[in-house]
């Protein structure tokens, strides 16, 4: 999926929603009163967990244990064994304060499970439980010490073939177009001496500009021109038209306008109209001339 | 001739739900007109020719259900062809402008064709693209997988019941779409933790795709490394990525996208000319913006003043050179790991699909080179589908695969970090109570309450799109995907509000229902199981 801007300066139009019912909150609630600790991995080192407290259950700890509560969160590891609260391999503290509500927690141990329990300590070291987290398992980090006899290969050979694999190229190559894309546009834009959007000189602007040039660089003065041509005109909406015995096709109100660069030339551009039914038709020609000079006073 | 080993393509064809019919022009529709002129049609465009041909090719695509949905909608139909024929009124102009412009005129005329064409395929398929993948699935030579539901990222939820729902749903939608059952899936982001095997098993899906470490860091080693699947204790199949042809696509340096031949992606005519003469093919707001009509090649490491013409002869012959390039690299490849491994080995590489034609404008010539190069030129590998890959070699590996994703540095943190972790306190509320009316209700015939269910299940799948997290981490867009998110949840939350309360507002139903219409026949009752 790519899903990105076509360029980085593109902003949403959208507009605040527009409400046919304003009675309904338009708000996500802060809390949904609860009392609960979510754990979820993030990778083979780092979990999130959050969490949320009833404010009822919050008032009756605060009776209870007074308004200095130290929360904490009390990080098990409980891989492959089923958690009773106590009988984790480990366990280690966070203290957390009420207003996070969220913590990145950094894991000790690689390839283990994890458990929380969102509590309050107390001065003499007794630990109150407020809520237990589900179960982690961290994913998984390092080739397996496990070989399978029936597929059994030789560690040489498993590493040439983790090699071949390409392993080291994990996370480097499978990074998101999004992201080369936005990469690519800031290195241009760091390289590029305009300002994006280009300033819309004309429909010429294509053409190397005389500021370009070695020749005008040299001088602070300089001067700058060059022409195009706009031939426009309407006939009946329902006509058919030609320039040039070119076909065109109209607006829906008849008219019709085409532009484009003029250099020096001289031509000749035949308009021609045809009523619906072919019965009648009307032709306008024009001639137009370019010629150009320069004349450089220094 | 037995051929040495195989070669999996699998492109992977996403955009999140976007459609707006309460505004008459939207922004970030463009996303899927865009995707649908440089993307999906030169890609179907590219099958039906190959088909008529003669050309054998095998190439496994996922059609997300969002993108399904999104093909199949008559208003997106709708405003799609008014885009397309936007462009070919501007193309028309712009051969009249660059008629005297001798380094643009060629490229003029080559977007004149190309869109004219598109507009043909378009409506020769009624404007529902699903219609064109159909048949070439069913001519034998595309296999179409279908994805999570709404795209959703399975790894960073904790109701087993909401994953499965992601799975049951997205799978209903592709029997509906696609007039069979899907044998594969995408996990979105590939993102994978043990025990989802176990899910798709339960929802009949044979095969997923995974991130090369996925398999590398299996449990017990595996013996062909990412070069044969394997098999979860579930049975079903896990098939890893070949980062060698990741890293020749994707690498910024030596990547085959960078060429300086290429078109040059941010030089558009929406901001490079006279601002009256392109306005009428700008949104609403007349904002300059890109129209997908760009005159300059990336000619370099110089800036984009200092770009230089776009020549569509150059620009094709590079990617025939580069097509050829990647067909002798994997020649050697799989001739080397076949007389390493002693059996054939499959190479497996995924893209996301939109890189070819929306950021890669050459990508889907480059594709139909190697098909034809492939076919004609070589008999070393034999392109080939997940699926007749399984029943020719049915013995595999069984291993526990390693919880991984395919996002930046491999696992889950580009949907989990500080940009965007306040989405799941609410996401998991929702599938928590979307799970406990659907129990409560499951009997229920009342038809306001089975309307008000399904929607709420609409609401809840669209807010676990990961899209919105990824958008929030990559930092452009990002209002539209909080908004999203946000939208979705209040939605859902007042719906199930009212539906507690005895107090569904029908007004209110029936105005999400026709802006959040993804999966016309869901069945909220998949949150039962």
């Amino acid at each position: 999926m790519t899903k990105t801007v076509s360029s980085g300066t593109v902003t949403s139009h959208m507009q605040a929603n527009k409400n046919i019912f304003p009675n309904l909150s338009n708000d996500l609630p802060k809390n949904y009163g609860d009392t609960k600790v979510v754990l979820l991995p993030r990778d083979p080192f780092w979990a999130y967990s959050y969490w949320e407290i009833n404010e009822s259950v919050k008032s009756n700890l605060i009776k209870e244990y007074g308004q200095n509560i130290l929360y904490v969160l009390r990080v098990y590891d409980v891989t492959d064994i089923n958690f009773n609260g106590s009988n984790a391999h480990k366990f280690f503290d966070i203290t957390v304060t009420e207003l996070n509500e969220n913590w990145y927690l950094n894991v000790p141990e690689v390839n283990r499970d994890w458990c929380v329990d969102l509590g309050i300590k107390l001065a003499d070291g007794r630990f109150i439980l407020i809520a237990r987290s589900n179960t982690i398992s961290m994913p998984h980090h390092g080739v397996s010490t496990v070989t399978d006899e029936q597929w059994a290969i030789l560690q040489k050979e498993f590493e040439r073939l983790v090699k071949l694999s390409g392993i080291e190229r994990i996370g480097k190559s499978s990074f998101d177009v999004s992201r080369l894309m936005r990469e690519r546009w800031e290195q241009l834009i760091s390289m590029s001496s305009a300002q994006m959007p280009f300033s819309p000189k004309s429909i010429s602007s294509f053409r190397p500009t005389a500021a370009d040039s070695p020749e005008t660089k040299l001088k602070s003065f300089w001067l700058q021109a060059d022409t195009e041509l706009i031939v426009y005109g309407t006939t009946e909406s329902d006509a058919s038209l030609t320039v040039e015995g070119k076909s065109v096709k109209l607006n829906p109100d008849g008219s019709f306008s085409l532009r484009f660069y003029l250099p020096d030339c001289e031509i000749k551009i035949p308009i021609e109209a045809k009523s619906a039914d072919g019965t009648m038709s009307k032709t306008i020609h024009f001639e137009v001339k370019r010629e150009s000079s320069k004349n450089n006073k220094i | 001739m037995k051929p040495k080993g195989y070669w999996c393509l699998v492109l992977h064809a996403h955009l999140p739900f976007v459609r707006h019919p309460e505004y008459n022009d939207f922004l970030e529709e463009d996303w899927f007109f865009e995707g649908v002129v440089e993307t999906y049609i030169p890609l179907l465009s590219m099958y039906e020719k190959l088909i008529d041909e003669g050309i054998d090719f095998r190439v496994t695509m996922s059609i997300t259900p969002p993108l399904a949905n999104m093909m199949c909608d008559e208003l997106l139909q709708k405003r799609c062809l008014r885009y397309i024929n936007k462009l070919v009124d501007l193309t028309e102009k712009e051969i009249w402008r660059t008629r005297y412009l001798p380094e643009f005129h060629e490229t003029a005329k080559m977007y004149e064709k190309k869109l004219k064409e598109a507009r043909r395929v378009f409506e020769k398929h009624n404007c529902n693209l699903i219609n064109g993948f159909r048949n070439i699935q069913d001519a034998g030579k595309l296999e179409i997988v279908t994805c999570c539901a709404t795209h959703g990222f399975l790894p960073l939820k904790i109701h087993e019941k909401a994953t499965r729902a992601q799975i049951r749903i997205a799978r209903k939608d592709y029997e509906e779409k696609f007039g069979r059952s899907p044998r594969g899936i995408w996990l979105a982001e590939c993102a994978y933790t043990p025990g989802i095997d176990q899910i798709l098993k339960e929802e009949n899906i044979s095969y997923f795709f995974l991130e090369a470490h996925g398999i590398l860091y299996g449990t017990p080693r595996p013996k062909y490394g990412v070069f044969a699947p394997v098999y979860c204790p579930s049975g079903v199949a896990a098939f890893g990525r070949d980062m060698e042809t990741a890293h020749q696509v994707w690498s910024a340096d030596i990547g085959y996208p960078g060429d300086p031949n290429y078109r040059e992606f941010y030089r558009d005519v929406g901001y490079d000319l006279d601002y009256d003469y392109v306005k009428p093919y700008l949104h609403e707001d007349g904002v300059r913006r890109n129209t997908g009509i760009k005159y300059y090649r990336i000619t370099g490491k110089v800036g984009l003043n200092a770009k230089q013409p776009y020549n569509p002869a150059w620009a094709l012959n590079k990617s025939a050179e580069q097509a050829g390039n990647f067909m002798f690299n994997r020649e050697q490849q799989v001739k080397h790991l076949n007389e390493y491994m002693g059996k054939e080995p499959l190479v497996t590489s995924m893209y996301d699909a939109e890189l070819y034609g929306h950021w890669w404008y050459e990508g889907p010539d480059f594709l139909n080179y190697l098909f034809r190069k492939t076919h004609f030129d070589q008999n070393v590998y034999k392109p080939i589908t997940p699926s007749e890959y399984l029943e020719m070699f049915p013995k595999n590996q069984v291993l526990t695969p390693a919880a991984s994703s395919w996002g930046d540095k491999g696992y889950y943190e580009v949907w989990l970090n500080s940009t965007n972790d306040w989405i799941y306190k609410h996401l998991h509320k929702a599938a928590e109570r979307m799970i406990d009316v659907a129990e409560r209700y499951k009997n229920t015939s009342d038809q306001l309450k089975i309307r008000t269910l399904n929607q709420l299940a609409r609401e809840l799948l669209l807010a676990q799109s990961s899209d919105w997290a990824f958008i929030m981490t990559t930092g452009t867009m990002v209002e539209y995907a909080q908004k999203r998110t946000k939208d979705h949840i209040v939605r859902f939350n007042t719906l199930y509000d009212q539906l507690n309360n005895n107090t569904i507002n029908e007004g209110f139903l029936g105005e999400i229902e026709w802006k959040d219409n993804i999966f016309p026949n869901i069945d909220f009752k998949a949150y039962t199981f």
